[in-house]
């Protein structure tokens, strides 16, 4: 397993994965809709999958001497690598202005969305949707990703929305929490999120494994 | 037999490949003829299971290929014509993943052929000539001490120089033991080097025999080989 993750590291994505996690830091901009960050990081990965089918990577994994569910094992483990360090990027950004910036007058006048806890498992859930509908629906054909990408947009765009949306509604104003308010909250819509992740990924996976083994290469 | 191929069916809604039957053997090239869309890439594919036939067996070193596919692929190679992996990678690059996968990677045999093939590990795949494509691809099969080499087109589109030079290196690994099966629809590739024909015309297996044996069933006097199966197709497409 080891072997194909390096496979897909260093022949199969594009350096443009590496840098879009940056994107990871927009957690830090005020005046800004943050889940945008999570789109661009997945925007590197696309880029990836561009650059792997101009590479006849499918087919080359294939003839490698490994199993045809491994082959998109290492699709899932490369990109859940991705989502992790972009994710540990927001997180970090996520404690800054919990912590030291959590009095600052730029980000408790920011009309957008905070980025509290709440934020990051929002962006969990767009990673998650990335996993499901962009890879899962990738390896239908494996070669195909134009369809699959653009219904990730509008999924990423809805829960963007929405998410930056709810706290302006009466009540839920809590999800808009700063500093360490209404934490055990926070944390339990996180944990939710990251659920929510999980299963999409883990679901996608197992699907796409089965529709990749089915395919005629 | 290193493979044995048994009664392979595939359908498509324009095409059927019609029950493919033939073996290869240890230490002989076999060479893989029809013209373009009788069914040479549908078979080889079937072969190494990249597509799912109807119905049908293949079989390698007396194993079935669906049940023991990372076994097999170790001891297999394939190439296919001038299909570049990874373009803009340096082959040094390429050839250092590739290797961790196969516990016979062969270090000195890579050099070896890596010299013989002249070709530049810092180069990409992109800065190759289509000849060196092939010849890299061979190379990537042959490092992994493959003992069964499966090649689609692998002469396509050569200069006669580059062609030449592939069917000599053929004969060296067929003296080392290799089996080579290799596709074409150049006539003359299998007059120089096989030793077995395996002949389709639209999907369905025309002769499958030692090519002296060919010559002797097929052939007429003065005829060459190549007389032979352009007579053949003729009479298939009218038939």
């Amino acid at each position: 397993m080891r072997n194909i993750l390096r496979k897909e590291m260093r022949l199969s994505a594009s350096v443009l994965s590496y840098l879009f996690i940056v994107f990871g830091l927009m957690f830090l901009l005020p005046g800004y809709p943050i889940l945008c960050g999570a789109f661009f990081v997945t925007l590197g990965i696309f880029q990836s999958f561009q650059a792997a089918r101009e590479a006849n990577d499918i087919l080359f994994s294939v003839l490698l001497p490994v199993a045809k569910k491994d082959v998109v094992k290492g699709k899932y483990l490369f990109v859940c690598l991705i989502e992790a360090c972009a994710l540990l990027l927001m997180a970090i950004s996520v404690i800054l202005r919990m912590t030291v910036f959590s009095e600052s007058d730029v980000y408790r006048s920011n009309a957008l969305m905070n980025a509290n806890p709440f934020a990051l498992g929002m962006a969990c859930v767009i990673f998650g949707l990335f996993n499901a509908l962009f890879i899962g629906g990738f390896f239908k054909t494996a070669y195909k990703f134009g369809r699959p990408f653009v219904s990730f947009i509008f999924a990423a765009f809805l829960v963007t929305f929405i998410a930056e949306a709810l706290h302006h509604m009466p009540g839920l104003g809590v999800l808009n929490a700063f500093g360490t308010d209404h934490i055990a909250l926070q944390f339990v819509l996180l944990a939710a999120s990251i659920a929510a992740f999980v299963l999409f990924t883990l679901l996608s996976y197992r699907k796409a494994r089965e529709n990749f083994e089915r395919i005629d290469l | 037999m290193v493979a044995e191929v048994r009664k392979l069916m595939k359908r498509y809604p324009s095409f059927v490949l019609d029950e493919v039957s033939f073996d290869l053997e240890r230490g002989k090239i076999t060479g893989f003829i029809g013209r373009n869309g009788a069914g040479k890439t549908t078979t080889i594919k079937s072969m190494l299971n990249l597509i799912h036939p109807d119905s049908g067996d293949v079989r390698f070193f007396g194993m079935p290929i669906v049940d023991n596919k990372t076994g097999i692929k170790k001891r297999i190679g394939y190439s296919t014509g001038t299909v570049s992996w990874y373009p803009r990678k340096k082959i040094r690059d390429i050839v250092d993943i590739i290797k961790r996968f196969y516990e016979t990677w062969d270090d000195t045999a890579y050099h070896k052929y890596l010299e013989l093939f002249s070709i530049d590990e810092i180069k990409t795949p992109l800065e190759l000539s289509e000849g060196m494509k092939v010849k890299l691809n061979l190379l990537l099969a042959l490092s992994h001490r493959s003992e069964v080499l499966i090649l689609d087109e692998p002469t396509s589109g050569l200069d006669p120089f580059s062609r030449n030079e592939l069917l000599e290196i053929f004969t060296k690994l067929k003296e080392d033991g290799t089996a080579v099966f290799f596709s074409t629809h150049i006539i003359s590739d299998i007059e120089k080097c096989a030793d077995d024909i395996v002949y389709i015309s639209r999907g369905k297996i025309i002769a499958a025999l030692p090519k002296a044996d060919f010559i002797l069933k097929y052939s007429v006097d003065g005829e060459t080989l190549e007389d032979t199966m352009l007579r053949m197709e003729g009479g298939m497409i009218h038939a």
